[in-house]
């Protein structure tokens, strides 16, 4: 996960204390500057965390730096430095057990740079692709403040093989995407170029893997506007370096929109689940009949599909509407599947266009002032979170909602504009729901979905830090609340069943990190 | 009276050894936590007095770097006082004077020097000069020593070290390297350098780092050996030296099992063990960190390795007469050795180091394995380890696991790391329930049981 935690920090180095005015000490000499950090994941779970500081200037191009290796308790693993581009920065990091992958930008020469290095700090392999004006929508995501899950974003473990990463790419108007391997056992890597596409337009996210394939949601369409779009499952084989299948739906009798993937513990299987939508419907637009589940094997052949409707299914325990609308909650839109003690759980988070008082307010006041613009007369503002059952069979047993503050995520004149689901991608890719990342066991037995709010009653006014968490069998809530002495207080993901505490003292310039565990 | 009673009635079936010292560490002859606050004031003020008497003889040159240095020292020194560490129970108190003053009565030399010598309720096996006159003798130390010859040579250390000035020394020759011009032209020189600072910075305080630390080392070397120039005036056994840094060289290895004790403790029908309550985090490097150790490393090291200084004074020692192991009250050794243990793990929990506590106590009940006041500790810091769970605040009272720590130790922070809130409380409340029939009439057990029970409930 890359995450811009904090403004550039001061870290001042205290090995030597004590000096007297005019005389000179080694802190006042020596001052570290904390770039970026972030967790180090492998299977979901986290593993540690990366610290970048720029330690040193080398020369006007060049900066000394030192990466920092703490492990899930926050001890120190291993210091690693290293002398690159002023314009570095550092984009993410994963770990495979057996290697730590950090991909960084630099500016200087344009080019991405993934650096793999052994676990005792030693570089093994350094792999570099230029970026330019066809990878110009990889920069803008990295620009994002937010990351889906608080983990990673492009670079995603595939074992002890290596690490993949997916990204867009744009060749005049011509918009598709590549995938890079990137090999920790020997000096190799390679690009999947999806060269039989016929649309203009592709864009693939990636949805999981599996010990030899890459799954990625792809949607395809013939014009930049056109609403018309063909979802498709991709899975590249990272063994064979070819396409291992592809699942269209078009002899289907509905239209499945997976948002999420994965990996089922029998052997071989796996399972996609998200919105489906009547055969001929616009997927960008029309409003989705309900969720399907799709398990399929690794060869890509679909053993069975599961549906279970807004209107019938799930109205028998949340009260939904024909449009898959949910009473005082809005849309759902769907951000995690876990799989726990042979059920199946799905983490949902309602979304909902609201009249807004103020934008009414300002366009009426521009509207008789001979103003021709409008201040947005709605808001778009996330809602409760809704934890979903299912069985075996993938049919829906249960649904529960969390409730929380009712937060503006989007205002302004977009507001008004777009379909649903166009809003749940702006929403999702902006970081403006309030889920944050799940956690949990390796074999989910006991899993925690984290999320904020912003709370205002008589006893306290500001965010929250939330949990929701299956101990095998109920759930459980706790709540964190953020107010601290600390100039900036931030929660990110830990170990399971805890959380990391993230306190900045402006003040003093000190950085405090803390692993807690959850209530 | 009543809680005699309870007690007597809950240790029928143990050994009679396990029962008088359970008995008197209950009872009249000592009293846990037994830290008088009026006196800890008052040992606090003298001292503080003498911490100003030795700022305002300080020098003039570098007197702000100087006084910087001797302020954090005494913060160090106040904060034990404050924090109640040093003990203050006067037999045990007077103990430790009769033994001092058999060293000091022996060494006319040190007739004139101040010293103020007290327990600290610490469990770390350590000792230590803290300035201003105060030599600490820690409890987690003294519990591993085997006789007062021992426990002498250990205090005869300390008193070199102040009888040396050892601490002043360091830290005027410290402020006084900071300050010479030598290390102020290279400060200046990477000051004034754009480029290339980190690794000229990095040679420097090393050097400074490395330079301090064998100057350490050499004082613990010369120290070592006016401690045994101190102690063959007295009765005690000068032979004792030696058995005393075997003790030390082997003082972080494992004393029990702890996944095991864990194991046998917290099983209970109906509640069984879970294995994955003691399963290791599989992190970076497969597990926890490693302390990389290098050679660098190793010459920063403050004390001298035990074998060397063994190598260093065995040679001396073998020319001395020989001495009593102890003189001046071996039953009160012992006692006191017995006793230490308990207030170790009442130091811990009152200091709110939950994890502390609880290991001590797992160590504790293996020699006792039915004391009540062992049982009744676990369930208060498993009900203490709930709370500070439940209110985001354990990271306080309990560890992280770490590289520094011994495994077994780290065991039990694992162990700690591995439960959720509805464990914690079921394990309690189940472990507290076996022994509500033979401990009801102690108050401190039921206390903790019906708090269990409160947390269970919900």
């Amino acid at each position: 996960m890359f995450k811009r935690l904090l403004p550039v920090l001061l870290i001042v180095c205290s090995c030597v204390t004590g000096h007297s005015q005019g005389k000179l000490s080694i802190e006042n000499v020596h001052a570290a500057y904390l770039r970026n950090s972030g967790t180090i994941m492998e299977n979901n779970q986290i593993k540690g965390y990366f610290f970048l500081y720029q330690s040193d200037k080398i020369d006007r191009q060049t900066n000394e730096y030192t990466l920092q290796i703490l492990d899930q308790n926050i001890n120190k693993v291993i210091d690693i430095k290293f002398e690159d581009s002023k314009q570095l920065s550092l984009l993410e990091a994963a770990y495979n057990n057996s290697s730590l992958a950090f991909l960084f930008k630099n500016n200087d020469n344009k080019t991405l740079d993934l650096k793999i290095y052994s676990i005792d700090g030693k570089l093994k392999y350094t792999y570099s692709r230029g970026f330019d004006i066809r990878t110009d929508e990889l920069m803008k995501r990295y620009q994002t403040l937010h990351t889906d899950e608080g983990t990673n974003q492009n670079i995603f473990d595939l074992g002890e093989r290596g690490y993949a990463s997916g990204y867009p790419v744009r060749d005049g108007k011509q918009v598709s995407y590549e995938v890079d391997f990137y090999s920790s056992q020997t000096r190799k890597m390679w690009t999947y170029v999806p060269v039989e596409d016929e649309e203009k337009y592709a864009n693939a996210e990636y949805l999981g893997s599996t010990d030899s394939l890459i799954i990625l949601q792809v949607l395809k369409k013939n014009r930049k506007l056109s609403k018309k779009v063909a979802p498709q499952i991709v899975a590249i084989n990272f063994v064979t370096r070819k396409k291992a299948f592809e699942i269209d739906g078009e002899n289907d009798e509905y239209i499945l929109l997976p948002s999420s993937v994965i990996n089922l513990r029998e052997q071989g299987k796996i399972l996609l689940m998200g919105n489906y939508y009547d055969k001929g419907d616009k997927v960008l637009n029309d409003y989705s009949q309900g969720i399907a589940s799709y398990e399929i094997n690794s060869k890509g052949v679909v053993l069975s599909k599961k549906y279970n409707s807004w209107t019938g299914d799930f109205a028998s325990y949340l009260p939904t509407n024909q449009k898959g609308k949910i009473e005082s909650i809005g849309y759902l839109y769907i951000h995690k599947l876990i799989q726990s003690n042979g059920k199946l759980f799905v983490v949902g988070e309602g979304y909902k266009r609201q009249a807004s008082a103020g934008g009414i307010a300002l366009t009426a006041l521009g509207m008789l002032a001979g103003a021709n613009t409008s201040a947005g007369v709605t808001k778009i503002v996330v809602t409760d979170l809704v934890m979903m059952e299912f069985s075996s069979e993938y049919k829906i047993t249960n649904a529960t909602i969390y409730n929380k503050t009712n937060n503006t995520a989007l205002g302004g004149p977009a507001s008004d504009y777009g379909s649903q689901h166009m809003l749940a991608a702006y929403l999702k890719s902006t970081g403006s729901f309030d889920y944050e990342f799940t956690t949990g066991d390796a074999d989910n037995s006991n899993f925690t979905v984290c999320y904020s709010d912003f709370v205002r009653n008589a006893e306290y006014k500001g965010q929250t830090f939330n949990s929701i968490r299956y101990n095998g069998e109920k759930f459980v809530t706790d709540k964190i609340e953020l107010k601290s002495k600390a100039s900036r207080m931030i929660v990110l993901p830990a170990k399971t069943g805890s959380v990391m505490i993230v306190e900045y003292f402006k003040k003093t310039k000190k950085l405090e990190l803390r692993i807690e565990k959850l209530g | 009276m009543s809680l005699l009673k309870s007690v007597t009635q809950c240790l029928l079936c143990v050994c009679l050894i396990t029962y008088a010292v359970a008995v008197s560490a209950q009872s009249e002859v000592y009293k846990l936590g037994g830290t008088d606050a009026g006196a800890l004031q008052s040992l606090s003020d003298k001292h503080e007095n003498v911490f100003k008497q030795t700022i305002a003889a300080l020098p003039d040159e570098h007197k702000k770097d100087l006084l910087q240095l001797y302020k954090a020292r005494w913060d160090n020194a106040r904060q034990k006082f404050e924090k109640k560490e040093i003990y203050t129970a006067p037999a045990p108190s007077a103990y430790l004077s009769e033994l001092i003053k058999e060293i000091v009565s022996n060494n006319p030399v040190l007739s004139r020097l101040p010293l103020s010598c007290y327990y600290s309720r610490s469990g770390n096996p350590n000792a230590s000069y803290i300035g201003e006159g105060i030599i600490l003798i820690n409890m987690g130390l003294f519990t591993r020593l085997e006789n007062e010859s021992q426990v002498a040579f250990v205090i005869c250390h300390e008193i070199a070290h102040q009888y040396l000035k050892h601490s002043e020394k360091t830290i005027a020759d410290y402020v006084a390297r900071i300050n010479s011009k030598e290390v102020q032209e290279e400060l200046k020189t990477i000051k004034n350098s754009k480029y290339r600072r980190s690794q000229p910075l990095e040679e420097l305080t090393n050097s400074l780092t490395f330079d301090t630390r064998r100057h350490v080392r050499q004082n613990e070397a010369e120290a070592d050996s006016l401690a045994v120039e101190f102690l063959k005036h007295t009765r005690f056994d000068p032979a004792e030296v030696i058995a005393t840094l075997k003790i030390l060289d082997k003082i972080d290895s494992d004393t029990i099992s702890t996944n095991e004790c864990l194991k046998k403790l917290f099983n209970s029908e109906r509640y069984p063990f879970q294995q994955k309550w003691i399963s290791k985090e599989e992190g970076l490097l497969g597990g926890h960190a490693k302390l990389q150790s290098d050679e660098f490393e190793d010459s920063l090291k403050t004390h001298p390795d035990c074998k060397l200084r063994i190598s260093k004074l065995e040679p001396v020692i073998n020319k001395l007469n020989g001495g009593s192991k102890n003189v001046i009250d071996a039953g009160r050794f012992r006692h006191y050795t017995q006793l230490f243990r308990y207030e170790v793990v009442e130091y811990a929990y009152s200091a709110g180091n939950y994890g502390r506590s609880l290991y001590y106590t797992l160590e504790l009940l293996q020699r006792m394995p039915s004391d009540p006041y062992l049982i009744a500790n676990i369930g208060r810091v498993l009900n203490g380890i709930f709370y500070a769970q439940k209110d985001h605040h354990l990271n306080n009272h309990v560890d992280l696991p770490a590289p520094a720590y011994p495994s077994h130790y780290n065991e039990i922070l694992q162990f700690i790391q591995n439960l959720y809130l509805e464990n914690i409380a079921s394990i309690n409340f189940h472990f507290l329930e076996r022994y509500q029939d033979k401990l009801k009439e102690y108050p401190p057990f039921m206390e903790a049981y019906r708090t269990s029970i409160q947390i269970a409930e919900k």
